[in-house]
């Protein structure tokens, strides 16, 4: 075989590579050739290849020996660049790599090393730190903040001592990635170190000490605005990691400082466009502890990044009605996010004057931020509010959201609320207007419900129906039973609702042929009604549903079997062994208390998806006896996933104690 | 009864894990582990519309309801923000109009067509901005222009061709641009002129769906910028393939100030301007391009 086949277009080269078969013989070589390609897109195309080449301890030592070629600067990183992507078995050519003559090898291998962040390379990299020449000790100390480990640690710490700047610096940033902060005292001194200043301060913010925050809040008095975004970066970083208990004391600290800045506001307002996040998240930690109104606008503009949104929401509610007023009155000229988060936080700041600004940001198009100020009008327990929201109950998107806040107006004007809904059912606006009714108007309602509930159109009737079951129980089952029998599948629906609502001796029966309804959605609504009115005389018709191919009428039957107190063995071993996971884990939820379940969780605990095994090890956390512990553990050491880990060991944990 | 009436329910770890596993098979958007409150707060309205009273009962609904598709796009557009605004990264602009635009003049002279692609485009700013662009360069006044905005939220889709715009949406357009390029419609808010919208059109399209690419015709210059954070590394190669797929050989792709191809592969070219880093299609091996539309 050729090596690279000397194609005159960059194109054809990088095609010819991207296209040429790893097992080929000899593909090694023409990958190697392909990393001293001209074209940094032929060299990486290359790279990609020797990664996924079979017998990568060879490729490993081969790309070994490109390192080596001093002058081949292109191939050397390109080199690199397949090594990293190599894995464990690029670890051991690496390791030795670390003894080699040269220190321009020393060092890539140390870099390399960083990146595959392997603990195995921890303690090499360690011994490592004693090289001779600075620029690999300084690679090697990088490299330990990627790798990790207690050992990792205690080098770090003592590097901080070392005479080089260098070393102390790349010292500090390895223990702010590994979150492993040295003890206090060391950190305060080394912020006297202008060059170190930065780090050390990222390094303070994982000190959750108020000492740390008295230090840190010395850095938001500095001229200097770089070190003032350190210490507002240092402060972010320390309110996440404080528990909530902990976070008015640091605030406590933070505003002090703050009254001692004439120009605070100012300072805060610039910080909240700092380019670094953790900048923003201590700027917004300082603006919640100063309360200054002003700043409402630019934290609202800080929920352009996501992960803000929860401090966003915290300071906002901090800056009171005069906060609230800003926002209000600008909430056009803000970004989207910004408004989401003015939105949300408006909800708690509002009042009866605010009902024509809320009203006004209903013109916008975002349902979801239309949802939030319906809830706002809700709290302003102003009758002003009353219009606007029975208006919106024609809006499917809001009706429920509008439905819920004129409940909560009509606990201060109720009045006027009902004769609202009234006339909008008059007029037949919306039949979201009927349920809002009956939650507001109750007894007094019911003719009106009634003469509803025979209405020529579906709709109006489904809407009575269920509506009437909340106010009355009586009427409820009259027109619940006439419902189960209407031509129109919404109506049934309705019905099958409120008789599950309301059961009764006759639920179970009157409920079968729903059981059996042609449409799917009946079924379904009917296997949780028969459920929720406990109608334990259809249990055999459920449980053949828990086989049915359709995942939502098995996943139903099992919970409402479960309601019923009647998920015996045979309908939990039938459910787990569905091809839906749902359903398996609904079998598991069903038997969390029974041998059966224990059983079942332990036949689970090595099911493909790792949701189920969370399932299988929280019923065994919950209900297993000691005799599990053995089971638990195995698969415990065996679990890839961190989540179903995590609830393993908590069980696993709380069988030992049992 | 929900339980909104009393306070939220909260979104358990896996409950959570569910919910952002069921959106990437969807479409690619990874929601990050320390997103959990993010997308707690943005689906509660859905859980209210829907009056549903946990996360749990929400991930059945988006499993098993005869409304479960629908509801995955309104899940999708409530977890994706859409923050842009118009002449956005300006320095990239700039390298745009004073480099590449002469490019694309000379290389479809012959055919007089331009197609530019805003993918991802959200409510429209960016498309109607390249447009504007255009319209100013004054290189393309008689040609076929067309620049094509494609988002994955059908919502924004409704404001992009409405394309009425606020304060927020104009922060870093001048008042010379304003003048020229929208007219007022009242309440602090402009409309993008009739000439410019006639050169932008919009459609619904989910960027990984290699079937749906098919309807968007080979494009010159594709954008797609800050829409690839949303992606994981796997998610963003299939995207970048289908980018590719949909340039012209010689195309050039655009991405966000923060964004590059690192990890990606190599299948596009690193073009240096002088005023910004940009990515282009490689020529097919023996031709100078005009051809593959």
């Amino acid at each position: 075989m050729n090596p690279l086949p000397e194609f005159p277009a960059e194109e054809e080269r990088y095609r010819a590579l991207q296209e040429l078969d790893p097992g080929t013989t000899g593909a090694l070589e023409v990958l190697v050739a392909g990393l001293h390609d001209e074209s940094w897109r032929v060299r990486h195309v290359a790279a990609e290849t020797l990664k996924r080449l079979p017998s990568s301890r060879d490729v490993a030592e081969r790309l070994i020996r490109v390192l080596d070629e001093r002058g081949e600067t292109g191939a050397r990183n390109a080199a690199a660049e397949a090594l990293a992507g190599l894995g464990g078995a690029a670890l051991g050519p690496l390791v030795r790599l670390l003894s080699h003559p040269d220190p321009d090898q020393r060092k890539f291998a140390a870099d390399i090393l960083g990146q595959l962040g392997q603990r195995t390379a921890e303690m090499p990299l360690v011994q490592a730190l004693e090289d001779p020449d600075l620029n690999v000790r300084v690679s090697v100390s990088e490299a330990l903040g990627r790798v990790g480990g207690e050992h990792s640690a205690r080098a770090l710490e003592a590097l901080l001592a070392d005479p080089e700047p260098l070393l102390r610096l790349s010292a500090l940033e390895g223990l702010a990635l590994l979150r492993r902060p040295p003890p206090l005292h060391v950190v305060l001194a080394l912020l006297d170190d202008s060059r170190l200043q930065r780090s050390a301060f990222r390094v303070l913010g994982l000190v959750p000490q108020v000492v740390a925050t008295e230090r840190i809040c010395q850095g938001l008095a500095s001229g200097v605005r770089s070190v003032r975004e350190a210490a507002l970066g240092a402060l972010g970083t320390q309110v996440t990691l404080a528990e909530s208990v902990r976070r008015g004391e640091i605030e406590a600290v933070v505003l002090a400082a703050l009254r001692r800045l004439p120009d605070a506001g100012e300072r805060l307002a610039q910080a909240l466009e700092a380019e670094d996040v953790t900048v923003r998240a201590g700027a917004l930690v300082a603006a919640a502890a100063l309360g200054e109104p002003s700043l409402a606008l630019p934290v609202a503009e800080a929920a352009r990044e996501d992960r803000l949104l929860r401090e966003v929401l915290n300071t906002l509610s901090r800056l009171g009605p005069e906060g609230g007023r800003a926002l209000l009155g600008h909430m056009a000229d803000l970004s989207s996010p910004a408004r989401a988060a003015a939105a949300e936080a408006l909800v708690d700041l509002v009042d009866a004057d605010s009902v024509t600004a809320l009203c006004a940001l209903l013109e916008w198009a975002e349902d979801d931020l239309r949802a939030v100020v319906v809830r706002a009008l809700g709290r302003t327990r102003s009758p002003e509010a009353v219009p606007p929201l029975v208006d919106l109950l024609v809006d499917p998107a809001l009706a429920g959201a509008a439905t819920r806040a004129l409940g909560v107006l009509a606990g201060s004007n109720r009045a006027a609320v009902l004769a609202a809904l009234e006339a909008a059912v008059a007029r037949r606006a919306t039949s979201a207007a009927v349920a809002a009714l009956a939650r507001v108007g109750g007894a007094p309602a019911l003719p009106a419900l009634r003469q509803l509930a025979r209405d020529a159109e579906p709709t109006w009737r489904a809407a009575a129906v269920e509506a009437v079951s909340e106010v009355d129980g009586g009427v409820g089952r009259e027109l619940a039973r006439a419902a189960l029998a209407d031509e129109a599948m919404q109506v049934r629906i309705s019905g099958v609702r409120a008789m599950g609502r309301l059961g009764g001796p006759e639920a179970g029966a009157l409920l079968r042929p729903a059981l059996h309804d042609e449409d799917v959605s009946v079924r379904l609504a009917a296997v949780e009604a028969v459920g929720a009115c406990g109608a334990v005389d259809r249990a055999t018709d459920l449980e053949v549903l828990v086989r049915h191919p359709d995942g939502a009428l098995a996943v139903a039957a099992v919970r409402a079997l479960s309601r019923l107190g009647l998920a015996v063995p045979g309908v939990l071993r039938n459910a787990a062994s569905h091809p839906d996971a749902e359903v398996v884990k609904a079998a598991l939820s069903a038997g969390a208390e029974t041998e059966e379940g224990v059983s079942l969780a332990l036949s689970l605990l090595g099911h493909p998806r790792w949701d189920v095994r969370a399932a299988a090890a929280r019923v065994l956390g919950d209900s297993g006896g000691p005799e599990c512990l053995d089971a638990a553990r195995l698969a415990l050491e065996a679990e890839a996933d961190a989540l179903a880990r995590q609830t393993l060991s908590d069980a696993v944990e709380r069988l030992s104690r049992r | 009864m929900t339980r909104f009436d009393d306070g939220r329910p909260e979104m358990t770890l896996e409950e959570f894990r569910l919910l952002r596993d069921h959106v990437y098979s969807h479409c690619g958007i990874l929601v990050h582990e320390d997103m959990k409150f993010v997308m707690e707060r943005r689906l509660w309205p859905r859980l209210e519309a829907l009056g549903l009273m946990d996360f749990g009962a929400y991930h059945r609904y988006l499993r098993y309801d005869a409304q479960r598709h629908a509801e995955l796009e309104a899940a999708v557009e409530s977890l994706t923000t859409h923050e842009t605004y118009f002449f956005r990264e300006p320095s990239q602009l700039k390298a745009f109009c004073d480099e590449l635009l002469p490019i694309l003049e000379k290389r479809n002279g012959r055919t007089r067509r331009l197609r530019l692609w805003s993918a991802g485009c959200s409510s429209g700013e960016e498309a109607y901005t390249l447009a504007m662009l255009l319209k100013d360069s004054r290189r393309f006044d008689d040609w076929d222009v067309e620049v094509y905005g494609t988002d994955i939220s059908r919502r924004v889709l409704t404001l992009a061709r409405r394309a009425e715009y606020g304060p927020s949406a104009l922060r870093a357009t001048s008042a010379d641009l304003l003048e020229r390029f929208f007219v007022p419609v009242g309440n602090n808010r402009v409309r993008v002129r009739d000439e410019v919208r006639a050169w932008v059109s919009f459609g619904h399209h989910n960027l990984l769906d290699e079937t749906g690419s098919q309807l968007v015709p080979r494009m010159d210059v594709v954008f797609c910028r800050n829409v690839m954070i949303y992606f994981d590394l796997a998610a963003r190669r299939r995207v970048l393939r289908i980018v590719r797929d949909r340039l012209v050989p010689g195309g050039y792709l655009l991405l966000g100030h923060s964004e590059n191809l690192l990890n990606l592969g190599a299948d596009f070219e690193l073009v240096h301007l002088r005023g910004d880093l940009v990515y282009r299609r490689p020529e097919l091996p023996g031709l100078t391009g005009g051809e593959g539309r």
